[in-house]
């Protein structure tokens, strides 16, 4: 295995205390972001591609809703929920949120449940 | 609107047709109906935030309704040999087997050799079971073995029956690999009553019949060596190990074929030495070239030592050919302008659906009544198919961090997750995991189509729409005429642009181009990324891309060891970089790094001040952020990007117009640009991670422009087209049409 193929090739381990990244990420989900959050995200990101929350894109440029890439190819692949995106930085936090709680265990304070 | 772009599916059976010729197209559809349009297309980016979706609707001889059949697609491949009875077993035995190295064991039984037809129950085959039990199958009859074969180990499976004792034996011999010792294990079974062996159907190797119209199911995964039948019985070590090799004057009691699969690599038939020549066919193109159990890797091309690379990789999704019936012929009027073209189909009926479109994309070339124009836009078919039906963003760990952003999938990428038949491109795997090496247009490709996924065609119709608001005439052919007809097919031209990203490149279009270049042809390198990998057409297969991945190189799998070598035209694969023929050499510039964050910028360098290239920046200024805007990208730097190298080739008198600015840490280089891990590799620190933008005189009057970046042209159309990249890349169009020959400098 190398490391482009190795769902277990990124390291970093995510600190639930670290609100100052979840709160650097908020501001500018696809922004340019600092060394220390950048490694977050590549964790975030990285892993095996079944069960990866994805983006559908309804409308080129304007409409997009959360699916989830199946565990077999063939299988269907509907969507998670009704909600459609109309901002890709507002998609970007909604899925943010989803697997900090998910990677961390942890549920975020209050004041960083919301939308973007 | 939400669109449903796959009520319809189909493809061309020649994917670029001549003005005045005819083009078939084969299509499949649930609606037994189809209304057909015929559009030409200017931009065919619908994101809401480009220049728009931009079209001429085409008048022609299959405008309207169309019966429309339901085809299915059976990927999977096998090697089919007739043989008019000659492979049913008769006589006092029957002994065959064959080396496995199977690299899927799962779901389904997978076929070694026979004749077997699941329909019928009749005829008489060997067999993987779903758990990797070697099974024999007689009739309607099964006999496994205890003992499982292992992925991607070689082992020898065969079997012997014996019609006098009513007895059958199943053998699987393992040759001794890395700590194991050789394994040897057989069962004996008892025969009742007489099993059904002849199917009437061909002899399958890699296969089993679904029934008796020629449908295959079972399909192999893995690699198949030298199958083998005799009509005696053989004890299987003596089966495995005969002297199979044909001597002059001499032949082997009771061979009935022996298939050489070292014989015929580059072609697409299977050669049965023994004397009864059975030789048979290869169905869905499975992959030759590859090591076989006798590999030394004293050599890792198989035309140096074919006896090595005697085995064929088969895979139950390789698909080639659709084989779907004829729709509609388009016969292309003499008039039509050259250019990308799609059909666009709807359904038919009294209520509406809008939402409902499908499209086929084909290109228009010139043809024998074609007024050429003086500028040709080569567009990069071998790229489009070596990215078909990409399920990168499907299916791969890292492409996540990579693009740094949840993935975007069209609708297009949840058809192919939920219908994989339609097989992907060679950035993605088998089924088995390894890489796919094959891409044909001759299946429904859904990634160069309107409302698809935009990178390479619809990025590039970016350019074509540039040139139609600036009213530069301008004909389309494709790389495909550069690959057959080499640079014959650029002779007409004063000028020739290469669009956004011209990744894959044959001998044939390198060599097309240097000569065209050298001839006093002019070369707009609008791209990033380009004259990069090493591939061919499959001789054989012509509407197939062959790639092989070699050691380095930005991909995403990588060719097995002794495995980079083109099956069909016995070539290198790998990158151009790495046959001495870096990109480079060709246009001054040549991939650097992938920009995953945010593009960047121009600035002018101190040779954009040299006389030679003063027209270029022309009504520009000195000190100017060139590109710091642009279509979806928001840069005319970014995606994949290029560089000056005079030690890979870029000619000495090249200038250096201008470099990037604004590159951050998601600028990462290529991998064959470092060749030792160190920190400091990214944007914020290497110099080497940049664009450049390039121009050099050629031989007797040519001249080459390379802008070093793939989002340049996705900023020509910014503010309305009024904007520096406009600017610059007319200023390029007008001179490199200007008949004044370019004069190369003087070399030192």
């Amino acid at each position: 295995m190398d490391h482009t193929s190795d769902p277990n090739a990124m390291r970093y381990v995510i600190d639930p205390e670290r609100l100052d990244l979840v709160a650097e990420f908020r501001k500018s989900p696809l922004g340019v972001h600092s060394p220390e959050l950048r490694a977050m995200l590549a964790r975030m990101r990285w892993g095996k591609a079944q069960g990866r929350l994805v983006l559908v894109v309804l409308e080129a440029g304007k409409a997009w809703r959360l699916s989830r890439i199946p565990e077999r190819r063939g299988d269907p692949m509907p969507f998670v929920d009704e909600r459609i995106f109309t901002s890709l930085a507002a998609a970007e936090w909604h899925v943010f949120k989803i697997r900090w709680q998910a990677m961390t265990g942890v549920t975020l304070p209050p004041e960083y449940q919301g939308d973007l | 609107m939400i669109y449903r772009t796959n009520e319809y599916l189909g493809y061309p059976d020649r994917i670029s047709v001549p003005a005045g010729e005819t083009v078939k197209f084969q299509l499949s559809s649930k609606r037994d109906k189809v209304n057909v349009e015929v559009l030409r297309l200017r931009c065919g980016d619908v994101d809401a935030a480009g220049p728009g979706f931009k079209y001429e609707v085409m008048e022609s001889g299959v405008d309207g309704v169309h019966a429309c059949l339901d085809q299915e697609i059976r990927p999977g491949s096998c090697a089919v040999i007739e043989h008019g009875g000659a492979l049913v077993p008769s006589g006092a035995a029957w002994s065959f087997g064959a080396y496995v190295w199977p690299t899927l064991i799962a779901d389904n039984a997978k076929a070694i050799m026979g004749n077997w037809c699941a329909a019928t129950e009749r005829g008489y085959a060997l067999e993987i079971d779903a758990e990797g039990y070697p099974v024999l199958v007689l009739g309607a009859a099964r006999f496994a073995l205890k003992v499982k074969v292992a992925a991607r180990v070689w082992s020898f499976v065969s079997a012997t029956l014996d019609p006098v004792r009513k007895t059958a034996t199943l053998s699987l011999i393992v040759p001794a690999d890395s700590t194991v010792p050789t394994m040897a294990h057989a069962e004996t079974f008892a025969l009742s009553g007489d099993p059904a062996l002849d199917s009437g159907l061909d002899f399958l190797i890699a296969a089993q019949h679904l029934d008796e119209a020629a449908r295959y199911t079972a399909h192999f995964d893995g690699k198949i060596e030298a199958p083998r039948v005799f009509s005696r019985a053989l004890d299987a070590e003596m089966l495995r190990v005969f002297d199979w090799q044909p001597r002059t004057g001499a032949t082997t009691a009771g061979l009935v074929a022996f298939w050489d699969f070292s014989d015929g690599i580059t072609g697409l038939s299977v050669k049965d030495i023994s004397p009864n020549c059975l030789n048979g066919r290869l169905h869905q193109l499975p992959r030759r070239g590859v090591t076989g159990f006798f590999w030394s890797g004293a050599v890792h091309d198989f035309r140096l030592a074919p006896k090595e690379y005697a085995a064929i990789h088969f895979h139950s999704d390789d698909i080639y050919d659709c084989q779907w019936q004829t729709t509609l012929m388009l016969d292309v009027p003499d008039g039509w302008r050259t250019g990308v073209y799609s059909l666009r189909l709807t359904p038919v009926g009294d209520t509406p659906e809008p939402d409902c479109e499908s499209y086929v994309t084909f290109f228009v070339t010139p043809g024998k009544k074609t007024k050429r124009a003086d500028l040709v836009v080569v567009l990069s078919v071998a790229t489009y198919l070596a990215y078909a039906n990409s399920a990168l963003r499907l299916y791969q760990v890292h492409f996540e961090t990579l693009m740094e952003h949840v993935l975007w999938l069209p609708m297009d990428d949840v058809f192919m997750q939920e219908h994989p038949e339609i097989g992907q491109s060679t950035y993605d795997c088998h089924v088995d995991g390894s890489g796919r090496c094959y891409s044909s247009w001759l299946r429904p490709v859904l990634s160069t189509r309107p409302r698809g996924y935009w990178f390479n065609l619809i990025n590039d119709t970016h350019i074509l729409d540039w040139l139609e608001e600036k009213g530069i005439a301008y004909d389309v052919i494709t790389d495909v005429e550069l690959d057959r007809e080499g640079s014959r097919a650029l002779k007409p031209y004063r000028a020739m642009m290469t669009p956004t990203h011209p990744e894959y490149y044959s001998f044939n279009m390198m060599n097309g181009i240097m000569e065209y270049q050298n001839a006093g042809g002019r070369h707009i390198s609008m791209g990033g990324n380009g004259f990069y990998w090493r591939c061919g057409f499959h001789p054989a297969a012509p509407e197939a891309l062959e790639v092989r991945r070699g050691m380095a190189g930005t991909r995403t799998w990588e060719s097995a060891p002794g495995e980079v070598h083109l099956a069909g035209t016995g070539e290198p694969g790998s990158l151009w970089r790495h046959s001495g023929f870096a990109p480079q050499k060709l246009v001054g510039a040549g991939f650097s790094a992938m920009i995953n964050d945010t593009c960047g910028y121009y600035l002018r360098q101190p040779d954009s001040e040299d006389p030679r290239a003063a027209f270029i920046f022309e009504g520009t200024g000195r000190r100017e952020k060139f590109g710091d805007f642009g279509f979806r990208y928001n840069g005319a730097v970014g995606s994949e990007i290029d560089r000056l190298d005079y030690e890979l080739g870029t000619p000495r008198h090249a200038l250096l117009l201008a470099t990037s600015e604004g590159l951050g840490a998601g600028a990462l280089p290529t991998p064959e640009e470092f060749r030792t891990m160190v920190d400091g590799l990214d944007g914020t620190q290497n110099a080497l991670v940049r664009a450049d933008m390039v121009f050099f005189e050629t031989p007797n009057g040519g001249a080459v422009f390379a802008s070093g970046s793939i989002t340049f042209g996705m900023s020509l159309g910014y503010n309305n087209y009024d904007n520096n990249i406009s600017a610059i890349t007319l200023n390029v169009v007008k001179r490199f049409l200007d008949p004044e020959p370019f004069a190369m400098p003087a070399l030192a």
